[in-house]
């Protein structure tokens, strides 16, 4: 008989398995390098607003490079300039952010009942076209707002309202808060209406039966039951939809910039230009703030009560259609009316004005295939050829194709370990550690996050080279800001995989790496597939992200469209920033394709 | 070969002991059964044994080899116990065909292709699952999913097989034939087997003893006639058996050291267990009703007839006593009538009130010649 000895497992031989374990390798590398890639930039960003840079000299006599100083950031709130850098955009910045966050609610929210809890005919159809104007580059329906209230004040040839009217456009409808509220306001309502349909999808209609039946109207039971059962998810979407709205760059830069209206987020844009890096830096910082305190405040305030009234159960749920009665029509007319102006409209208006000899002049003879399919012509658009035929665009395309492939591949596997090491090693602080880290980019305003890897990769540090105008750091920036989508997507593919499935493996001797190759990685496939499409669909329209990063060799798309944009070539502008959103667009297409396929399976397993 | 040591096993989920203390032995090629109530520790015993748990305190050995030793601190992975496992969702990869999923121990174990095919065609027949090879496990009936789980068992052929309750999820005519067919392959493998189920037929069917658990501790281990004829506490004796046993609180009956009684009936043992509160376990078949009232003076009344095909449960009823007894199926009871009852004395099992465990004959007996 073998001896039976007893005493404690010491601590050393604990440890021993703790680092033998691939998983918890694999844990500690990723936590390290997220570490570098996520914590360490802003600590950064932070240091180079407080110490003097190498060319300060000549903005003060007093500065010794690496020194500390309060200089930038007193400059920023108390400088003379401060009005201008600081606390004008970050009025217009709230005032803008405020208007459209209260249409976009408006607008999404009246439009998630019609589409979830009325009988509206067209359902269908109309969903995806209300979801267009999100899935699009936001700079898309600026472009479109300016082809038609484009101010001949400014400059430039004159817009559809001046040829249309004869007259210009007032200034307030050209450029600046109105402008940008409406197109942010366009922009995001699809947000807020993807939320608040959520939050309408889950209310049981036998709440509100069993309130009708004890004698409540139905307007009482609609303020009583639904509104309150809907409002947090309401709050929270009013909430995120702000927060989203500060962080945007390209679209108030093409509605802004020409008037000299500047929110925080162009403010660091141009203050970068201008070699003002260390003001930039204390704009970045700022925006950051606004965009802690708004997701801060969600969760205070919503993130409690919308767990309490989650009201998922499986059994008994009906959701019952309310009929719209005589009303059905005219609210179906209005709702595709609004669907086709916001939706659809602003691309036909791209298309057209992509083909037009000289902007602003309308007439079946101004039209034009030169700028799809010209060779160069110096004496149109200083000699740029055709978007089929420009060297500069099809390198760019090849580098937008490039980009969003190969980020929205490694965001997914790296989301999918992370999110494999959240669900499976619950109870480890460091697990959770690495899930919250992976999330912290959600946090950054994308310009803020650009602008923290300019300072992060401008020299190299140790074993790092100095990354900056490279693809890998485009790549490294566009994964690490996927990143808290695809671990979320992650977790839900890992979550569905049951514990046994993998244990089983574990049983017959498979190995960690077996396991997650052969059990994990084809079981979560459909899910972070679409995951994928989703990580490529977002890195191939971002700017904001990346408008500082690139150099002439890394341009892509939007940076190119951008650029023209802002020289003023509106037709090669338009016809990219169409490209960009057809790719998207298909991009979106084959996501509903295969979120489809996925259901078609689950139902074929079911039965 | 392969038998299985377990000792002083302790496993804590936050602040609650799911196994205190446990320490059992299995002999090779033996078919263990555990049983209890959910919640009992059962599953984190075989859980332990498989490693996919990792105890607190304790040892578990394996044939020659010390698999877990707090001690020793030695914890061998599952892959390296050579012991297979039936989980109670079958645990089958849904993205592998039947085959592959019953060659995938046999891809890990690097298997040669030709021999491994050899293998896979003998164990698919075997299981009757021969033509369903290269369906998909969602397109299976719930019993064919079973026989999956049962040839990737097979396939790697170890000499322990783990089952987690893998009938559990089968229709109840379904149920009964793979006991028989489970039982078949495990016999012939001669394989040392852990099975945990709730379902106390299922035990008493197929085992060659069981273990009893409850609260993390094990209640009784014995082999199934004797857990249903000598329960080792009133847990076990209530647990065990359908329809319930009677268990009965008595009182000693002033000096008469044979004699028991409460408000309702009197009852004689035959023997002194020296005790002054017993409660007696009377099997319902040990009850027996004695048609008319003039033999005995223990009147009850028949408050519920309830037949259930070869048999009949009648529930009889005397102020606060109720009492459960089993007659054949031509008994002509009818509620309301009043009978009188008689106990087949020799058949009870007296149980110490204050503590619930057994006392025996032998074990008074032996008290008094201990202490005479």
């Amino acid at each position: 008989m073998l001896k039976f000895f007893d005493f404690p497992i010491t601590a050393s031989s604990r440890f021993k398995k703790v680092v033998t374990d691939p998983v918890n390798l694999v844990m500690l590398i990723l936590l390290v390098i997220l570490a570098y890639l996520v914590i360490w930039p802003f600590i950064q960003l932070l240091i180079e607003t407080l110490t003097w840079g190498d060319r300060d000299r000549r903005i003060s006599p007093d500065a010794v490079p690496g020194e500390f100083t309060s200089f930038y950031w007193q400059q920023a709130t108390s400088g003379p300039l401060s009005r201008k850098m600081l606390y004008g955009p970050l009025l217009n910045t709230l005032i803008t952010g405020i208007t459209a966050t209260i249409m976009a609610l408006l607008a999404g929210g009246i439009l998630a009942w019609c589409v979830v809890r009325s009988d509206m005919p067209g359902k269908r159809w109309l969903q995806p076209i209300l979801t267009l104007p999100y899935i699009v580059p936001s700079f898309a329906i600026a472009l479109a707002w300016e082809a038609v209230f484009r101010s001949p004040k400014v400059g430039g040839q004159p817009g559809i309202y001046e040829a249309l009217l004869g007259m210009g456009p007032p200034e307030w409808l050209s450029y600046g808060t109105f402008p940008i509220s409406i197109t942010l306001a366009i922009h995001y309502f699809p947000f807020a209406y993807l939320l608040v349909a959520g939050a309408l999808a889950t209310i049981d209609s036998q709440m509100e039966e069993s309130a009708l039946i004890s004698g409540a109207g139905r307007l009482m039971t609609l303020r009583r039951i639904t509104f309150p059962v809907v409002a947090p998810a309401f709050l929270a979407a009013l909430i995120l939809t702000f927060g989203k709205t500060i962080g945007q760059f390209a679209l108030p830069f093409i509605l802004g910039a020409p008037a000299q209206f500047h929110t925080i987020a162009t403010m660091v844009y141009a203050n970068l230009t201008l070699g003002l890096d260390a003001l930039a830096f204390v704009l970045a910082i700022i925006l950051i703030g606004m965009s802690l305190i708004s997701i801060w405040l969600s969760n205070r305030f919503v993130g409690n009560k919308t767990r309490r009234f989650e009201t998922i159960s499986g059994k008994g749920f009906r959701s019952r259609e309310i009929a719209l009665g005589p009303w059905r029509w005219p609210i179906f007319t209005a709702v595709t009316l609004f669907a086709f102006v916001v939706g659809v409209l602003p691309l036909i208006l791209l298309g057209v004005q992509s083909i037009m000899l000289i902007d602003g002049f309308y007439g079946l003879e101004n039209l034009t295939k030169h700028f799809w399919v010209g060779q160069s012509n110096p004496d149109i658009a200083f000699g740029e050829p055709g978007v089929l035929h420009n060297k500069i665009i099809l390198g760019a395309t090849w580098n937008t194709l490039k980009l969003a492939f190969i980020s929205a591949i490694i965001a997914s596997v790296i989301g999918l370990v992370i999110a494999y090491i959240t669900v499976r090693r619950a109870h480890n602080p460091l697990a959770r550690a690495l899930d919250q880290i992976a999330f912290i980019p959600f946090l950054f305003p994308t310009i803020a996050f650009g602008a923290m890897y300019l300072t992060l990769f401008a020299e190299p540090v140790g074993p790092i080279p100095a990354l900056y105008g490279t693809f890998t750091l485009l790549v490294i920036i566009s994964v690490v800001s996927r990143l808290p989508y695809s671990v979320k997507t992650g977790v839900t593919a890992v979550t569905q995989i049951g514990q046994e499935l993998e244990e089983a493996a574990e049983l017959a001797g498979a190995s960690w790496i077996v396991r997650f190759r052969r059990i994990i990685m084809p079981l979560s496939s459909s899910g972070v597939l679409s995951g994928m499409m989703v990580s490529f669909v977002g890195v191939m329209r971002e700017l904001s992200l990346i408008v500082l990063l690139i150099t002439p060799s890394t341009r892509v798309l939007m940076t190119v469209g951008f650029g023209y944009a802002e020289e003023g070539l509106t037709q090669l502008s338009n016809a990219l920033v169409l490209i960009v959103a057809v790719l998207t667009i298909i991009g979106e297409l084959i996501l509903m394709w295969i979120g489809k396929g996925k259901m078609a399976r689950l139902r074929e397993k079911q039965s | 070969m392969s038998k299985i040591y377990v000792r002083n096993l302790t496993k804590t989920y936050s602040g609650i002991k799911a196994l205190n203390n446990v320490s059992l032995e299995i002999e090779s090629g033996e078919f263990l059964v555990l049983l209890g109530p959910s919640g009992c520790g059962k599953t984190t015993l075989l859980r332990c044994l498989a490693g996919l748990e990792t105890p607190d305190e304790g040892e578990i050995i394996m044939g020659e080899n010390v698999v877990f030793s707090s001690a020793l601190n030695i914890m061998v992975p599952p892959g390296k116990r050579n012991l297979g496992m039936v989980f109670q969702s079958y645990a089958l990869w849904p993205h592998m065909t039947v085959r592959d999923n019953v060659k995938f121990g046999l891809d890990v174990l690097k298997t040669p292709i030709p021999l491994a095919n050899k293998r896979l065609d003998e164990v698919l027949s075997d299981v009757g699952l021969g033509p369903l090879g290269e369906r998909y496990p969602s397109e299976l009936s719930g019993g064919q999913q079973q026989r999956v789980a049962l040839a990737r068992l097979l396939a790697t052929q170890p000499p322990i097989f783990l089952m987690d309750e893998p009938l559990s999820n089968l229709d109840a005519r379904l149920r009964m034939d793979m006991r028989v067919e489970l039982k078949r392959f495990q016999s012939d493998a001669k394989a040392t087997t852990v099975y945990v189920t709730h379902d106390q037929t299922e035990a008493m069917t197929m085992s060659t003893r069981v273990v009893v658990m409850k609260d993390g501790e094990i209640q009784q281990i014995s082999p199934p006639d004797q857990l249903y004829r000598q329960p080792a506490n009133t847990f076990v004796a209530d647990f065990v058996g359908m329809p319930r046993i009677n268990l009965i609180d008595l009182t000693a009956k002033d000096n008469l050291i044979h004699s028991y009684a409460n408000d309702d009936l009197h009852l004689d043992i035959g023997w002194a267990p020296g005790c002054s509160h017993i409660t007696v376990g009377a099997r319902p078949e040990d009850i027996s009703i004695i048609n008319g009232t003039a033999a005995g003076k223990e009147y009850f009344k028949i408050t519920a007839v309830l037949p259930n095909g070869p048999e009949t449960i009648v529930q009889l009823t005397r102020g606060k006593t109720t009492l459960i007894t089993r007659v054949g199926h031509d008994s002509k009871f009818v509620e309301g009538q009043t009978v009188d009852i008689s106990f087949n004395v020799k058949a009870l099992n007296i149980y110490a009130t204050k503590t619930g465990s057994l006392i025996t004959r032998d074990s008074v007996k032996d008290l008094n010649a201990f202490s005479g």
